[in-house]
């Protein structure tokens, strides 16, 4: 895991502010005034536990959730999710989603006149090992037009959210592909003004992870920010 | 030596393939339970209909979206007076907004300690408005303006 948070000014530029005007939907709803510091700290809020009773195997296989096999080029995407010690974060939830191999997402506002697939829905959920570990089978997504500007396409890319420990770790980002030309041309993607964190959004593709005869291997690590605490026991759908 | 956490990208419009399972009904809340409705409103005023909401009390868990006419509505489990953490996800949003909604009388909450650096007159922005239904609490959230919710550091 490269890149460690004694670089300060790659630590403040890892992520994005919340205007962007490149990305046109910032204009009009990322804050307009100061932002304020709360005067109590956030650092015990912890978040919902979800049990493995929950979570079924096809729930992390989205080629199986359907009676046929879904279109595209099969992947594995696995990785590790650690907290900013660089210690594992076990058991907590991950929730993706994506477009199908054509670039439409099961979605009723996407338009893109792209097929949908009967076989896919994109949807996918996880929790981590006792290492930190997860792993997802899925398509590989296509990319899409998006209408931000002129001839605008979205890089192929999986949304990934995560819980870890409380509030503070709570995490949702997108995961792109190694050597995707739409990258450089991407607002969402260059929101993020430190390249080094740019790159970490970028999955790489994993040899031994990849499946002889079955599907390639891709590898996204991600470190949660936040304290450890214990997430809290609640009764949840 | 510390790892720097991963950056943050946008919800995106097509969040509920990804996250409706954790998604509320309304329908099913307790006797007990308080229902928050509000709308969710942009810079013009419009209202944003591919918002999500998740509230956080420290015992409960709350996960709901917005409707086409920006309405949301959630059911939380305690008195909340002493409120309760919100973030905020949407397309157009590249990281959550932080906020916190009481649901109690104005002058408890103007002189609540942990709100002492909000400006007087933003406060009110925080406050939900009870309505005439018992345990019910209207909340709406203005993303930018005059009316702007007080967002905090995240």
């Amino acid at each position: 895991m490269p890149n460690y948070a004694d670089d300060q000014n790659a630590l403040e530029n890892s992520q994005p502010r919340y205007l962007y005007p490149d990305y046109v939907s910032t204009r009009k709803r990322a804050p307009s005034k100061p932002l304020i510091a709360l005067a109590s700290s956030l650092a015990d809020l912890r978040g919902p536990v979800f049990g493995h009773d929950s979570i079924k195997p096809e729930d992390g296989d989205l080629t199986k959730q359907h009676s046929g096999d879904p279109l595209g080029e099969r992947i594995v995407v696995t990785g590790k999710v650690l907290d900013h010690d660089g210690r594992p974060v076990s058991g907590t939830l991950i929730e993706i989603w994506q477009a199908n191999a054509a670039g439409r997402y099961r979605h009723k506002n996407d338009n893109h006149p792209a097929p949908l697939d009967p076989n896919f829905t994109g949807c996918g959920r996880g929790l981590t090992d006792s290492e930190g570990r997860y792993s997802f089978v899925s398509v590989k997504p296509g990319a899409y037009p998006w209408k931000n500007h002129e001839n605008a396409w979205r890089p192929a890319h999986i949304h990934f959210s995560l819980f870890g420990a409380g509030i503070l770790s709570r995490l949702v980002t997108q995961m792109y592909f190694p050597g995707d030309p739409l990258l450089a041309f991407d607002p969402i993607y260059n929101s993020v003004s430190d390249a080094g964190a740019r790159q970490r959004l970028i999955s790489t593709f994993d040899w031994p992870a990849t499946k002889p005869e079955h599907a390639l291997g891709y590898r996204f690590d991600i470190v949660l920010r936040g304290p450890k605490s214990t997430p809290m026991e609640i009764n949840h759908p | 030596m510390k790892l720097i956490p991963t950056s943050s990208q946008t919800v995106g419009p097509f969040f509920s393939i990804g996250l409706a399972r954790l998604y509320q009904n309304a329908a099913e809340a307790s006797d007990k339970a308080l229902i928050l409705t509000g709308k969710v409103f942009d810079g013009d005023r419009q209202p944003i209909p591919d918002a999500v909401l998740e509230f956080w009390s420290g015992v409960s868990f709350a996960r709901v979206s917005t409707s086409e006419d920006g309405s949301y509505s959630a059911v939380l489990e305690l008195p909340l007076a002493n409120g309760a953490d919100v973030l905020i996800f949407m397309r157009g949003l590249l990281k959550p907004v932080h906020t916190r909604v009481y649901c109690g009388d104005f002058d408890a909450v103007k002189n609540n300690p942990e709100l002492k650096t909000v400006p007087g007159e933003r406060i009110g922005t925080l406050l939900a408005r009870k309505a005439t239904a018992p345990n019910r609490y209207a909340w709406d959230v203005f993303m930018q303006g005059d009316s702007e919710t007080v967002f905090f550091h995240f």
